[in-house]
């Protein structure tokens, strides 16, 4: 089904410079409010292995041209992302709508992505 | 200082100009009574990459500037009551002056007869050394200076640019004695400290999941940490203090601002990759299992540069022909710029047969850069100003432009440790280097 990412999937982003950082992981006990330790664990292993740099530089179009970097945090249930580049000089500089990237999780969060039915929970 | 118990430390701000009553808040609510828990220990960062320019403009114009003002405000409010309660007070506050913020701390003393001990650490700032044309330039100092400083029994340490987590990992270092080789506890206390250094954010604040935070017009609990001796460490809150720590909040925290599966600190590298979560009762999150490995050779130091001056304007665009109504006053003004770079942005299109007026509005954005100010200043927003009566129907701006602001540009750069002389300034006046 299509959903957005931020259906079982929390962000926070946030600063480094010129660089964006971008932290994904599954929500523990967020909404849907069905999640087993099972279903966790499955909804953690697709988050890790849909988030690829090519992925992020499709779902945030703003990044397209951008160096991307994931690091995979299993332990934390999701993946670290480093944008290069994406505020310019960085926050003093930046011309950004968003210079700081305080908002590009939840960006993130509301992008459409196909989600597999048996992790997706009942809407 | 060889106690085994858990060190309990909490923060009381996350950023230069966060929330004023915190540090009160952060004493009284462990104070007895409903299950408060008390503190050792009460921390403050006041320096975001940002901060350091603010700090150095301010000093450009008062070299007895540099320091976080607010901080002063908090103590000459609380001082009374941490030495009452013999909770220690260590902040990051100092920023480029912190000589001066602990002389200023003395003067606000002693009107009300206290004699806290304050001392300071300094050896940060590496300007002079290494980068003579910046404004600001500080290498990232660890938590030795401010272990030492504690163990000399200083009541208040103020600091430079210490790391963020520094400003526990150095109290934890005095409290459990941990030796500089220590890896994992220093790593354990990173990640406590990468938690706390933000304040609310680990309590609910900024966070994506804000719909299960309770009650929400009770202002968000800021963070405390129980780190014991082998570096792990329970997150909370004061009790009864809004928000919620959470598996997912801690989470959150631990994902803000790392660029890898290894962070790298001046005392230790802190391995993300093995920090284990788990929850310890109500508001309760136990962090365990953090491996820490030796830190780089060099230090890193954040350099700020004046980059120049810059000004934007919103212009209010409605109803039909957005999109040239944009391009007409987007050529009338870049026609009279003279700025070094103009830029341009138009929010989303209205969509058509809207039923309120601020539903078929729009914004498009024009911001200016120059290294001079003139180009941005007076000039910029004059011919803004003077299109009012001669462009595009409905011309109305979300505010008249102001005066152009200076910006400056941070960078990262990196130093041998020769460089930098980190230096603790005891409350007797002595002074202990930190190898």
């Amino acid at each position: 089904m299509k959903a957005p990412l931020g259906w079982f999937v929390h962000a926070r982003s946030g600063d480094k410079g010129g660089d964006a950082n971008l932290g994904l992981w599954v929500a523990h006990d967020g909404v849907p409010t069905d999640t087993t330790a099972e279903r966790y664990d499955a909804r953690v292993a697709w988050l890790l292995d849909l988030v690829t740099p090519d992925f992020v530089r499709t779902l945030l179009p703003e990044a397209a041209a951008l160096e991307v970097e994931v690091f995979a945090l299993p332990n934390l249930g999701g993946v670290n992302v480093v944008l290069h580049g994406l505020l310019g000089q960085g926050v003093a500089a930046s011309t950004r709508f968003d210079p700081q990237a305080k908002g590009l999780g939840e960006w993130a969060r509301s992008r459409y992505v196909e989600i597999p039915e048996d992790l997706g929970g009942t809407p | 200082m060889t106690e085994t118990r858990p060190l309990r430390i909490g923060n009381c701000s996350g950023f230069y100009g966060d929330r004023l009553s915190a540090m009160r808040e952060m004493l009284e609510g462990g104070q007895g009574g409903q299950g408060g828990q008390s503190l050792d220990v009460l921390t403050g960062d006041y320096l975001a990459e940002l901060t350091m320019l603010i700090l150095g403009r301010d000093q450009l114009r008062d070299p007895a500037l540099g320091y976080a003002r607010t901080f002063v405000r908090q103590l000459e409010d609380c001082l009374g009551l941490a030495l009452e309660q013999g909770v220690k007070i260590v902040s990051n506050a100092g920023g480029l002056n912190p000589a001066g913020l602990a002389a200023r701390i003395g003067e606000i003393a002693s009107p009300q007869g206290l004699s806290p001990k304050v001392a300071y650490v300094d050896g940060d700032d590496v300007r002079s050394a290494a980068f003579p044309g910046a404004l600001t330039a500080n290498a990232y100092l660890g938590g030795f200076g401010i272990a030492a400083a504690l163990a000399s029994g200083a009541d208040v340490v103020v600091t430079g640019r210490v790391t963020d987590a520094s400003l526990v990992v150095g109290p934890a270092v005095w409290w459990h004695g941990w030796s500089p080789t220590a890896y994992d506890e220093l790593a354990g206390a990173v990640a406590a400290g990468h938690v706390l250094e933000c304040g609310c954010q680990a309590t609910g604040g900024n966070f994506s999941g804000f719909r299960l935070v309770p009650n929400p017009a009770q202002p968000l609990g800021f963070p405390l940490a129980e780190v014991s001796d082998d570096g792990s460490s329970v997150i909370t809150k004061h009790e009864g203090t809004g928000g919620v720590v959470s598996l997912d909040t801690v989470t959150a925290q631990l994902m803000y601002e790392v660029q890898s599966t290894a962070y790298l600190g001046p005392d230790v590298t802190t391995r993300l990759d093995t920090i284990e979560l788990s929850e310890d009762g109500p508001n309760r999150v136990r962090i365990s299992g953090v491996r820490g490995v030796e830190p780089p050779g060099q230090l890193k130091v954040g350099v700020t540069v004046l980059g120049g001056h810059r000004n934007s304007v919103d212009f209010v665009l409605t109803g039909l022909d957005v999109e040239e109504k944009a391009a007409w006053v987007r050529a009338q003004l870049e026609a009279q710029l003279t700025a070094a770079s103009v830029s341009w942005s138009l929010g989303s299109l209205p969509p058509p047969d809207a039923d309120t007026e601020e539903g078929s509005s729009t914004v498009l954005r024009c911001t200016v850069q120059d290294p001079s100010p003139e180009p941005v200043g007076r000039a910029f927003s004059s011919a803004a100003v003077e299109l009012a009566l001669a462009s595009y129907p409905g011309f109305t701006m979300t505010a008249p432009p102001g005066s152009g602001t200076p910006y400056g540009v941070y960078r990262a750069e990196y130093v041998d440790r020769s460089t930098v002389k980190q230096a603790v300034h005891h409350a007797d006046g002595s002074c202990e280097v930190i190898p």
